[in-house]
């Protein structure tokens, strides 16, 4: 009897992970079905000529860049001057020193003959105090802001108050910029005339790449496994994820890499959220909650254009602090809006979004997690149970690799960004490998950084870098 | 007992598998041609480059350059569009368009009917860009698909207004009177003045963007003819289009009369005041310069910041702001003027 009752429950159980696993699997194919469309039409389409007349300064809408820096001394000027060199008309770069223990205020100070500067700053959102603000000698839209240390979201929050121009875009501090990136990025806002409140643009990784003097000068392949994976993984977030939600309005992330607001609406949401790990994420479920509050008619989209080069973690230790981190915010994201999930009120975001966000993105990895376990139970079980972990190991396949393999070809199919032919074979066969080690070791991150959120742990987690350019 | 869904289950993964790899092979087979194809585009290029230079430089015609195959061709359109950005003097332009009409046209033609939107988006770019006004009703003839995509029908009429289309005015009038001032301001911008006056004298019977887009390229063309246009705009019309008159003529910088505009500088819509500095500042008119230094102190800081620059453009406007600087008691009113004092030096 005991032994029939607890063959029911392992059944019960086998079925519900295999169920959601098939629903999440129609889920991204339904996703990816979409992105597939879109990105097909722009395939060999000559980017730089159809950027080329939002280049003319009459039609563009001036950009304030916030460069939020703690302790950047390695790669600060190199960002900055990689900002400078930004094919845009009028912008102007607000650096903001939250309060490094290191040399980056005075190598910026020095390297560009800051001056310090009188003026008042209207308070549109409470931040902490700041000290001096300095204007480059050189570059009259050179600023630089020191300030007492408050995290990134209060550095940015000090950047959107003193910054001149209706829309700003935040940049972490050691990423590189395309050339066009902000005519990439600012393209829909004026294509839609300002119906388009925020757009974001596809994040690639830099390592690897040869970089100097903050520009990409070729694009290539990191030899470590544990870049490529990350490689082929924010292919499939971007490519597939991102395209897909964005078509309908749905996007919940503008990646705190790279995306441009326009600023009077984030200061009407009441700016960026200090007390998350997860300021990006918040900043933009706020933004959409207000407008269905209000009943606005606007937009945030996202661009699939690679636009902006980041340095991601090389080794385990970083990347594992990373993953937990970026799960806590995602939980704290969902927590404080919790109230949108499944509310009608708030359309597709609490109905299909939210849903989506909780079901797949937040509780995901707890369940990938338990069936794996549950897959080696089964081998020790043995009999019938092995049928139970084939049938398991399968759909995770399906899951993991496939999805991501074919990311990895809709990206040579129609952005063709990497050079080679064996890179593309590289990253085809590293994809076949994630369901086997990549994808188990990031799903017990996160499950960690949900455990840490349980037992009160707020250790931080900083990623260490050292300089993506040469 | 699973026998069913694991078969099942075994069978869709081989076979996406399957079709992945299928998919892989194909797609490096294209990277390795494409790969291949450029090579031999950077040959040509090399090649040509001198041949067509001098060609464009001095004229005339060499038999040293036959282009038969496609990628020749390529390599002719990437040279020609590299030089069409460097090429300032007209006749060197206008060889342009004829080499291009000569080696390009007809792959043009072809490629405007290719089933690929991006490959035909191209060639609308390089259409324009060559100028070649050859292809005038092969355009046309493409505005006039059934299916056919909203940018593709932005930039054809773009081009048509480019080559002053003989019945453009009608098309966009009958025809096309949903598009947004945006796109209305990119094809308006190409026409010469004969075109574009029957989009002035149609003025007061066309759609609110449509207007905006005028009034946005007088702006931009800064063509003093207009004024009493602009004016007579000014004084008939209210809100938005009024005010982009007032921009228009801020941006040509002469008004017959400037009591009405001195007036606006008191205005209660704050754009209004906005742009009424900018318009004082473009005058230099004497009489607005009391009243631009009250508007340092405005509520809006885009008030502030324009009244700022008005002052900037007076031949005291230095001194003016000085002044401002160091004696007013508003914070505001200091700092915009010391902003000023030390922009773009």
């Amino acid at each position: 009897m005991g032994i029939l009752v607890w063959g029911n429950v392992v059944t019960v159980f086998a079925w519900f992970i295999a169920v959601y696993m098939v629903i999440v699997i129609s889920f991204y194919s339904v996703i990816m079905v979409i992105s597939f469309f879109q990105l097909r039409k722009g395939y060999q389409l000559d980017r730089v000529q159809a950027f080329e007349d939002y280049a003319d300064e009459f039609y563009t809408k001036p950009v304030s860049i916030i460069v939020p820096a703690y302790n950047e001394e390695a790669g600060i000027i190199q960002s900055v001057r990689s900002l400078l060199s930004v094919n845009y008309p009028t912008f102007e770069v607000i650096v903001v020193n939250d309060g490094s223990t290191d040399q980056t205020l005075a190598k910026v100070i020095e390297h560009y003959d800051m001056k310090e500067i009188k003026k008042v700053i209207r308070k549109q959102v409470d931040t902490k105090p700041i000290g001096r603000i300095y204007q480059s000698d050189i570059l009259s839209n050179l600023f630089l802001i020191d300030k007492e240390n408050g995290g990134k979201a209060d550095a940015l929050n000090v950047g959107l108050n003193f910054s001149h121009y209706p829309y700003f875009c935040s940049l972490d501090g050691d990423s590189v910029l395309e050339q066009d990136a902000f005519l990439k990025v600012m393209k829909p806002i004026i294509d839609s005339n300002e119906e388009v409140i925020a757009s974001g643009g596809s994040v690639r990784i830099a390592n690897g790449c040869q970089i100097k003097n903050g520009h990409i000068q070729k694009i290539g392949l990191s030899n470590k496994p544990l870049v490529v994976m990350q490689i082929i993984e924010y292919l499939r977030a971007f490519l597939m994820g991102r395209i897909g939600l964005s078509r309908h309005n749905l996007l919940l992330i503008i990646s705190g890499a790279f995306g441009v607001f326009s600023k009077h609406w984030v200061i009407t949401a009441g700016g960026y959220k200090t007390d998350t790990v997860g300021e990006d994420m918040e900043l933009v479920v706020r933004i959409h909650r207000l407008l269905k509050e209000k009943k606005i008619k606007k937009k945030i989209v996202y661009v699939p254009d690679p636009v902006c080069w980041t340095e991601v973690p090389e080794d385990m230790t970083f990347l594992r602090r990373q993953r937990r981190r970026w799960h806590r915010g995602l939980l704290e994201s969902l927590w404080t809006h919790r109230k949108i999930t499944f509310n009608p009120k708030y359309g597709s975001i609490g109905l299909v979004s939210f849903p989506y966000f909780w079901i797949v993105e937040f509780f995901g990895p707890v369940i990938e997690f338990l069936g794996y376990l549950f897959m080696i139970l089964c081998l020790f079980l043995g009999g019938s149970y092995i049928e139970f972990a084939i049938l398991l190991f399968l759909l995770s396949c399906l899951y993991g690799s496939v999805f991501s393999m074919t990311s990895v070809l809709l990206e040579e199919w129609s952005l063709t960004k990497y050079p080679k032919v064996s890179d593309i074979m590289k990253l085809f066969l590293y994809s076949l490998t994630e369901t086997i080690w990549y994808r188990p070791l990031t799903v017990y991150w996160r499950c960690e950084g949900i455990w840490q959120m349980i037992i009160g742990d707020r250790s931080w987690g900083e990623m260490k870098r050292k300089g993506v350019s040469e | 007992m699973l026998n069913n869904e694991l078969y099942f289950l075994t069978i869709l993964t081989i076979t996406i598998l399957g079709l992945l790899v299928v998919l892989l092979i194909y797609l490096m087979v294209r990277k390795a041609i494409d790969i291949k194809n450029r090579k031999a585009i950077e040959h040509f290029i090399e090649n040509y480059q001198s041949i067509l230079f001098t060609m464009l430089m001095e004229g005339g015609y060499s038999r040293g350059l036959s282009p038969k195959s496609v990628l020749e061709q390529k390599a002719i359109e990437e040279l020609l569009s590299r030089f069409s950005k460097i090429l300032e003097g007209e006749d060197e332009k206008k060889r342009l368009s004829e080499l291009a009409s000569m080696y390009l046209a007809e792959y043009y033609q072809k490629q405007l009917k290719s089933k690929k939107w991006s490959q035909r988006m191209n060639t609308l770019y390089h259409i324009e860009d060559f100028k070649l006004n050859l292809l005038i009703d092969d355009i046309y003839l493409l505005t006039t698909k059934k299916k056919l995509s909203h940018e593709e029908l932005i930039h054809s009429l773009r081009i048509l207004a480019l080559f002053q289309y003989k019945y453009f005015f009608e098309m966009i009038t009958t025809h096309y009177q949903s598009f947004s001032e945006f796109e209305y301001r990119t094809i308006l911008v190409q026409l010469e003045q004969q075109q574009f006056e029957q989009f002035i004298l149609h003025f007061h019977k066309s759609s609110a963007p449509l207007q905006k887009a005028i009034l946005d390229v007088i702006s931009i063309k800064k063509e003093t003819n207009y004024l009493p246009f602009l004016e007579n705009i000014f004084s008939t019309y209210k809100g938005e289009i009024r005010l982009r008159a007032l921009k228009a003529l801020s941006e040509i910088g002469y008004v017959k009369n400037t009591e009405p505009y001195l007036e606006l500088l008191y205005s209660t819509i704050w754009e209004e005041r906005m742009v009424a500095a900018k318009l004082i500042g473009a005058l230099k008119e004497v009489k607005g310069i009391s009243r631009l230094i009250d508007l340092l102190h405005d509520q809006t800081w885009w008030v502030r910041s324009q009244a700022g620059q008005a002052i900037c453009q007076f031949p005291n406007g230095h001194q003016i702001l000085q002044e401002v600087y160091e004696k007013s008691k508003d914070a505001f009113a200091k700092d915009m003027a010391w902003e000023w004092l030390h922009k773009g030096v």
